[in-house]
Formats: C-alpha cells, structure tokens, sequence
C-alpha cells in the first residue's frame, strides 16, 4: 500500500537543523494493522503527518498506492488523501459550530458527493456506531468517547483505505479505550488498512505488528 | 457546500452576538452614508439632462479679454441668439432666456399674486421638453402678446389649466398677456424654477438696452442640427461677436464658446475665462467621502474578523485535515462576508428609507426611494458583493493559509505582520475620521467668518422693499410718509441690492486715463441717504445731497476705484461716467458688494431715484421691525394698491449667497459624527476581544496584586497610542485639503491650529470612553472567576 524511502524531517533550530526523523525506511502492506510507539518527542505524530500527507518530509521518498506522493503537487495531493485516507485525532478535533450529523457530513461535501447520497451514508454510519440519537447535538455536549466515536465515524464515512490515528485513546479511559480498540480491529478484519500511535502495550497488541520509533530512528 | 457555509456563518453570528452587532451595524451605516451620497451625486448629476434633444443643446459664453485679465460668463447681447440661428447652419434653434428669475405681480379677475418667472424666446418650447398641457409648442412664444404659465400658477390664478388658455392677465400692472400654453410644473430634475415663461418681443420693447450690442444680460441658448460636430461649431462661432460690437479692438476681445446646455448646472464658476468646476466638485468631494466611510466600516469587518481568526483557526484546521482545498475556504469566508454585508444592506435599506426625509431637508433635494429603479436594486447587489469582498478578503486569504497541522498541534501564532495590518487600520479609520472633523470645524468656522465679518456696512435691522409700480414714480412721496412712520430710520434706494452689485461698465473716464485702455467698473446707481442708510463710512468727502443740485452728475467712488483712477486728491477731481462729465464728491471705504467669493472690485456710485426697478432701503429701529413693516406694508398699499407688499431682510438675502456651503457644512457634519461612530464601533470590538483574550492574564495580574488603574493603563494605552499616531498623520492632509477649499474664497480664515487639536482631543476622548468601556469591565471582573474559565 504504502512504502517511505530515506525519509528524514528537520526543522532549522536556531539556524541549524535539528532532525525529527531520520532515515526512515518502511512498507506497510494492504490490510495490516500497524502501531507506532516510541517516547514522548520521539517523532511518532511528525510520522503519521507525513504518511498522511499533511505534512512534507525534508528529504526522502514516498509512495502511496503506486504514486510519488513527493512529486505530486497540492491539489493532487489533496485529492489523493481526501479519496483514501481517514485521519483520526487525539483532541478529536470536531467543528464546534456544526452537529454531530454535519461534523460527519463535511468530508463528503470536500468530495462533491451528492446530498442524497450524503444522507444516505450518514445515516448508515450513525447507526453503525449506534450514534443515532446524538445526531443533532454539538461536540460540546458530548463526553469524550462519545466525541472520538463521532471523530472516528467522520474518518470513515468516504470510505477510505487507510485510517491514520493519532493517540486515539489518549484522553480517553480504559473502557472507552478498549471499545475504540474493538472497532479498529473489526475495521481492520473488513479491510481497513490502520496505523495508530499508542502509548500503550495492550493497544499496540490488537495490531499485526508495532514500530517503536526512538530520536527519530526506527528501532529493529 | 453553500448549506453548510451557511449554517456555520449563521451560528457564528448567533453565538457572537456583540461582534455580530458591531460587524453588521457598522456596516449598515456605512452602507446608508454611502447610499445617499450616491443618491444624491446621481441626482445632481441628472439634473437638467432629462430633455430629449440633451446631446445637442448648447448654452453659449462669452470669454473676454481685457485689461490684461481674461474673464468668462454667460451673460451675452440680447440680440445674439438670432443671429446665430440666422447665420450659422448648424444652429437649428436658438433662443435668449433672462436668467434672473424675479417675482413679478399678475393680476387676473380678483386675483393678484407675485410668480417667479421669466422671458424667452419663441423656440423655447420646441428646443426643450418641458411637457406643454396646453397650447402649441411651436407657437405659444412667438406672439408678441402670448405667455406660457405653470399647471400651479393656472390652477391658483383661473382653477384648472383648461380654463386658463386664451384667458389675459395683466402683468405688473402695465401690460396684458394671453394665455398661450400651459406646461407641467417643473421636474425636480431640473434647476430652473419658472412659473411663467413671456414671449421675447414683450422683453426687448420694455428694455431697449437688449438691441445694442455691446450690452450684455441675456443667456443665449442654442440647439445644435443633429449632424453637426459641437467643436467645429464653437471654433466657428469663436468671433461672432467681431462683426457686430463696434466696441472690439485689439484692448477688448470677446470669444464665444460653448458649454453642454445640461453642463451648466454642475459646470457654472468660471477662472481665467475657462470652465473651472462649480457644484461638480462637491459631488466629487463627497464621494470620495461615501467612499472613505465605506471603507472605515469595511475596516471594522475586517479587523474584527482577523482578531478573531484564532477562534475560527482550529474550524480551518479541521476542515483542511478532512479535505478543504484553499480556494473552497476561501470562498467560505468571502461567503460569509457577503452574508454579513448582505445583512448589513437590508438595515441600510431601512435606514435609508427612514433618513431620506431629513436629508432631502437637509440638502433642498426631493431624491425620492427608488423603488422602481433597477440600477438602484443592481447597484445594492453590487454593493454588497463588492464590500464583501473588500471585508472578507483579507480575512479569508489570511486564515486559509493557516497549516492544518500548525493549528491542531497548537503551535500557530498570529504572526506579526497581521497584528500590525490591524494597527495601521485603524490608525487608517482615524486618520480619515479626525480629517473629517477637522473639515467640519475650519468649514463651519469659515461660514461663522463669511457670515460676521464685517462687510463695510450694517445689514442687520436692513429692509429692501421692490420698485415696481406705483412706486416707481412715487418714491419721494413713499420716503417722505416712510420718514415719519415710527420705527424707520432712514430710507434710500438703489438699482442693486447691496448684498449683491454685480452691474460693470467699460464707460468712466478720468484725467490721466490711457484712452485705449479697458478698464471694468462695478457700478450701481442710488438714491440720496444711501451711505447713511448702509451706514458706509466715507474716506473722504461728502454723500449726495439735495443741496448740490449738480450731483446728478457726480460721483462717489470706493478705495478700490480710486486706486484704479489714481488721483491725489480725489475729492473735486473730474470723472466721466457713460459720457456724462462730473465730479467725485466723496471715496467710501472699501465694503463687500458681493459674497466673501469675490474680491471687493472698483465701484462708481452714481445718483439716481428714477430708475424704474431696484429696490427701495429701509432702515429700521432695532427691535421695531415688526413696527416699521406694518407702517410701510399701510404705506405700500396705499401708493401702490395693485401689488402684493413683499419684502426682504438685507441679513438672510445675505445668510442665501452661503446657502450652498451651508448645506456642505451640514452634510459634512453628519459625515464627521457617521465616520467617528463607526470608527468607534471598531475599536469597541477590539477592545473587547483584547479584553476577551487577555482575561487570564488580567487574572494573574489581579491575583499578584495589580491595580485597577494600572490594569486599565495596561488595556487602554495600546490603543490611544493607534489615535495618537493616526492624529499627527492626519493634522498634514487636513490642513492640505482646507486650505484648498478656503480658495473657493476670497476672504477666508486661516487654518487655525486649534481646529486641529479640538479634533484630536475630540478622538480621543470619544476613542478613550469606547475603549474605557471594555477595559473598566475587565478590569473589575472577579479574577478568580476569569481563571477559572481557562
Ligand atoms: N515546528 C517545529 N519546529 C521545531 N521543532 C518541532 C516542530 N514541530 C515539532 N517539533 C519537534 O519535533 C519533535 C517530534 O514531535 P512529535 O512528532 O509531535 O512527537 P511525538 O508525537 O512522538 O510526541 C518534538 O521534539 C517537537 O518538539
Ligand atoms: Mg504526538
């Protein structure tokens, strides 16, 4: 699905460079389950941007599905990543302004995707996720696993092969955790390509296999 | 996509009731500011554009040399217009109008009133499209006996225009004219304000000056054949006047030119014998005004809007991450701008609706709502797309090139560069805001000045009362009675009024003069008493006086004329006036014969109590006015019994040579006080957003002990520094731009550096209450409960 060739990210400190990640080699296969560990500043959020195409490496090379991500340009760019990818955060980042039904609608108003049609994939994902009933509130009114479902759900709704999470569970408790945890490893077993970064061993365990990062530097 | 733009742009406005409040209000009054200054630059700019053969109607000018000056005007020889159309072929029509629209006295049956109006010539009606309800257009001027009058003048002398036509009626109690024609009352789209149009014939057989060419008094208006190029024209007609006025040499060259008929009204000031602007400028200068206040208030949007972008920052990030491309984002904000704008022109449209009353009394203006005009409703969508987009442009550039992963990680700072685009805006809004006030005081002031100073006689407690009918021959008998009615002073009387001699002359002689040369005098003709009565003060010499039975022959002159005449001793010394030989008997001090415009010009006073127009001088007791006009109304009555008494106070004729820089004093007022309100608005929305995000700080700072006073130092000082700065840019322009309008002026005050500081204290003092406001407000609020809400 994916593979990185010699990617390194450095960012000019004081005039010079100081490297958030380091010759990164890395293949990641269609339907596995991967987590991303590593200490705190270890480079494992800067990681998952640039394999999510929010951020650009300094130096290296990047192939998504058959395409030289590092030679694309924006659009195309955007336009890749909107079709295949689902981005999952920490602080769930939700729109404030919209509700539940809309914060999960907007993707496919990026994607041009007809209102029919839209609310048709709504509804499907809000009852899969048994948020129904929540539909109409807005993100402040909700607790914090309630929101990541929300946040979760709007990562998938376009349908995409690859969901990217960041610390999904991080703000969240155990048991809310370990419900997120189920619905990755049911998504995964439907198809669903996951890279997640985790602090914790027992979520690193429901992938296929773990990446520990340290200083930048894959450890083997 | 648009319904989901829609609904954030709706919730934000609810959710931010205050910024809301400032952003669409601002805006509106700015809108409406803007609306009616379009409106009414439209409406001046129609006027007088509505007839039908606009493109090909000419007024023509007289540009002369003389004397080493060269001067311009529309006063031509009565007789030029027909022989225009005699001898040039493309002249298709011409005819002469007498611009000075007097009062005169009608009577018919019981009746008897006094109609403004005028004399034209036969083509009149067919040159222009005043709409005739009755008669024939091609012939109700050309009978000697016929005159064309107002639907309101019918309808007040014989109840409908259908039973005026062919009715007679007697004309200041000297000759009958029939009624030929009746036309609508004049459109408010035009300047001119006839009631009553006579034929030309009548004009001329009662002012036998008009057939000798080297007068001049008529307009003489032409209109062009339709294939006919204007510029070849005027160059063709350039010495027309060579043949005909025996007077012209090489010392005295008069061109003729021409002017878009329809240009006079915002084209009438000549300098140097070129056109030279007039009410045009004005609609200029407030245009530019609608323009600045507009953009004071697109300002607001904008400042607002950006201060507040980290709010709307984590909103972008968000909707980049799951797709947003720059340009939909983009669109999103200038959408929402619109919105607001959209909004905002929905309460400007109330407002206007509400303001038009007062301001059509304000500016002597009948604009009317225009409803049914579909450039109003296709200007009105421009506008708010256009104030959108200037208001939400810089707001939606900027927050959609926030980097997603900038925002949600937490790492983005409002760079700089935005913080001081917000600074130099509102120094901007205060710059032209203080300009504004600084334009209404020095304008105000200079109208103070023009309306006090001292003219060189005394206007107050001054009654001019018309010579006309009986009065004409019975003047010596009216002074004697007036004399002893209680409450009058003195009585004199003059040709001119004295707020207003304009009369010039080529023709007085003196010893010593270069009898090439041409040298221009103003000159009026009076009644014995006439210093006394203006209360003239005399340099030199003695008044008139029924003692010297030669005065009739002699001459006052002023300081200017002497000057010009250059006599040592003028008193005793012989001039020649209109080949009449005599002597000057007195030099008066300088006095303003004219408005502060002009300058005081040389001025022969001659004697004379026949002339059969003018004005008859009254002066009363003060405080015994009323007393005085009941005695003289009994008088009039008496000696005149077939005209109206009418009278006019010398004070208010002179408040009316003003009244258009009245009406800019007025409009600039409400300009000012517009511009400072929404420039206020702004700062209060920034304050209150610097307040919103530095609670904690103020907080913590409360917490370690600090005091109110400092706290409120700490938010206010940032933003008195931003008036500061906009004050000492502004003093430079300010000053600029008054002293070139007080050159509209010959006497004029400087500008005074007090007008200066009185508009800076004025911002900042209205700046420190809008910001004081927020800042006490925050500075009081309970620390313990702001920290909480971090
Ligand atoms: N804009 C930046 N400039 C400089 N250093 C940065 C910037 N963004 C992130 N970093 C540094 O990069 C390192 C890796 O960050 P991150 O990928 O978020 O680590 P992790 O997610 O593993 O905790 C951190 O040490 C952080 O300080
Ligand atoms: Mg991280």
């Amino acid at each position: 699905m994916l593979e990185l060739k010699h990617i390194s990210k450095w960012y000019n400190v004081g005039g010079k460079p100081t490297f958030i990640l380091k010759d990164i080699n890395l293949k990641i296969n269609d339907g596995e389950f991967v987590s991303i560990m590593g200490p705190s500043g270890s480079g494992k959020s800067t990681l998952l941007h640039i394999i999510g195409m929010l951020d650009d490496a300094s130096e290296g090379e990047y192939n998504f599905m058959d395409q030289a991500v590092h030679t694309l340009r924006e659009k195309q760019r955007s336009q890749l990543y909107k079709q295949h990818i689902g981005f999952v955060f920490q602080a769930y980042h939700l729109i404030d302004e919209l509700t539940v039904y809309e914060n999960i609608e907007t993707p496919l108003i990026y994607q041009n995707i007809k209102s029919s049609e839209r609310k048709a994939m709504v509804a499907d994902i809000l009852d899969r996720f048994q948020i129904v009933g929540k539909k109409d509130l807005f993100p402040t009114q909700l607790s914090g696993g309630q929101q990541q479902l929300v946040g979760i759900a709007r990562a998938l709704i376009a349908k995409p092969r690859l969901l990217l999470a960041d610390e999904p569970t991080g703000n969240l408790n155990s048991r809310q955790g370990e419900e997120i945890m189920d619905l990755f490893k049911q998504l995964n077993k439907d198809g669903v390509t996951i890279i997640q970064v985790t602090h914790s061993e027992k979520n690193a365990g429901y992938g296929s296999h773990i990446i520990n990062l340290l200083d930048g530097r894959v450890e083997q | 996509m648009l319904k989901n733009y829609l609904i954030v742009a709706f919730r934000n406005l609810k959710r931010n009731k205050a910024f809301s409040f400032i952003n669409i209000f601002g805006l509106a009054l700015g809108m409406v500011c803007s609306l009616l200054i379009m409106l009414w630059v439209l409406d001046e700019k129609s006027m007088d554009t509505w007839h039908a053969n606009d493109s090909r109607l000419f007024v023509v000018y007289e540009q002369q040399t003389y004397d080493g000056k060269v001067e311009a005007g529309y006063y031509t020889p009565g007789l030029l217009y027909q022989e225009l159309k005699k001898n040039i072929p493309e002249v298709e029509m011409a005819t002469g109008f007498n611009p000075g629209t007097d009062n005169a006295t009608f009577e018919a049956g019981e009746k008897i009133m006094k109609v403004k109006g005028t004399f034209t010539g036969a083509d009149f009606f067919r040159m222009f499209s005043y709409p005739l309800l009755k008669g024939d257009r091609n012939t109700v001027l050309k009978d000697p006996s016929g005159m064309a009058i107002s639907r309101s003048m019918a309808n007040n002398f014989f109840g409908s225009p259908d039973s005026a036509i062919g009715k007679t009626i007697r004309f200041e109690n000297k000759s009958v004219f029939t009624v030929a024609g009746v036309f609508e009352d004049l459109p408010n789209n035009d300047s001119r304000r006839f009631q009553y149009l006579i034929n030309w014939e009548a004009y001329v057989k009662e002012n036998q000056w008009l057939t000798e060419w080297g007068n001049n008094g008529p307009h003489t208006y032409i209109m062009l054949r339709a294939d006919a190029n204007p510029a070849l024209v005027e160059k063709k007609i350039a010495k027309f006047l060579d043949n005909y006025n025996k007077y012209l040499d090489a010392n005295f060259k008069i061109e003729l030119h021409l002017q878009k008929w329809s240009d006079m009204y915002l084209h009438s000031n000549f300098k140097n014998g070129k056109i030279a602007g007039g009410r045009i400028e004005y609609t200029h200068i407030f245009s530019v005004v609608a323009i600045f206040i507009l953009l004071i208030a697109c300002i607001n949007f904008m400042n607002l809007a950006t201060a507040r972008s980290m709010k709307r920052a984590k909103e972008i990030g968000v909707r980049k991450v799951v797709g947003a491309v720059r340009s939909s984002l983009i669109r999103q904000f200038i959408g929402e701008a619109i919105l607001i704008s959209f909004f905002a022109v929905l309460l400007a449209i109330l407002f206007l609706a509400l303001l038009l009353p007062a301001f059509n009394l304000l500016t002597n203006k009948q604009i009317e709502f225009p409803f049914r005009s579909w450039t109003f409703w296709l200007s009105l969508a421009g506008l708010v797309i256009i104030t959108g987009f200037i208001a939400g442009s810089y707001p939606a550039l900027f927050l959609s090139s926030f980097r997603p992963i900038a925002v949600l990680k937490g790492t983005l700072r409002l760079s700089p560069t935005s913080a001081s685009l917000r600074k130099g805006l509102v120094v901007f809004q205060f710059m032209l805001s203080i300009i504004l006030i600084v334009g209404t005081i020095v304008v105000s002031e200079q109208i103070k000045y023009v309306q006090t100073k001292n003219l060189g006689y005394n206007k107050e407690n001054l009654i001019y009362i018309p010579v006309e009918g009986d009065l004409t021959t019975k003047y010596t008998l009216f002074k004697q009675q007036a004399l002893k009615t209680p409450g009058i002073q003195l009585v004199s009387r003059t040709n001119q009024a004295p707020t207003r001699i304009e009369n010039s002359t080529f023709g007085v002689k003196w010893d010593g003069k270069d009898p090439n040369a041409r040298i221009a005098f103003t000159q009026v003709s009076v009644g014995y008493d006439y210093a006394k009565t203006l209360k003239l003060s005399f340099k030199e010499g003695r008044d008139f006086s029924l003692d010297f039975p030669t005065d009739s022959t002699n001459y006052l002159i002023n300081e200017q004329a002497l000057k010009r005449i250059g006599y040592k001793d003028p008193v005793g010394k012989p001039l020649t006036f209109w080949e009449k030989k005599g002597t000057i008997v007195g030099v008066l001090k300088d006095f303003h014969v004219n408005s502060m415009h002009a300058p005081i010009v040389p001025l022969v006073i001659r004697l004379s109590e026949t002339d059969p127009w003018g004005s008859i001088l009254v002066r009363t007791d003060p405080g015994k006015t009323q007393l005085a006009l009941t005695g003289i109304e009994k008088l009039c009555k008496e000696l005149n019994p077939k005209f109206p008494f009418t009278y006019q106070f010398a004070d208010q004729e002179y408040q009316k040579l003003y009244s258009e820089e009245k009406t800019v004093e007025k409009l600039s007022d409400c300009f000012a006080v517009l511009a400072i309100v929404i420039s206020c608005l702004g700062l209060l929305g920034l304050a209150m957003f610097t307040a919103e995000q530095r609670t904690r700080e103020i907080g913590i700072r409360k917490v370690l002990g600090a005091s109110i006073q400092s706290l409120f130092a700490l938010l206010s000082k940032d933003f008195l520094k931003l008036v500061l700065v906009a004050f000492l840019i502004a003093c430079p322009l300010a000053w600029w731009i008054m002293r070139g309008w007080l050159q509209n002026f010959e006497y004029r005050i400087p500008v005074s550096w007090w007008a200066f500081a009185l508009a800076g204290v004025a911002a900042l003092m209205i700046a420190l209450c809008t910001i004081s406001f927020q800042a006490i407000k925050a500075a009081l609020a309970n620390p313990v409960k702001s920290l909480r809400t971090e």
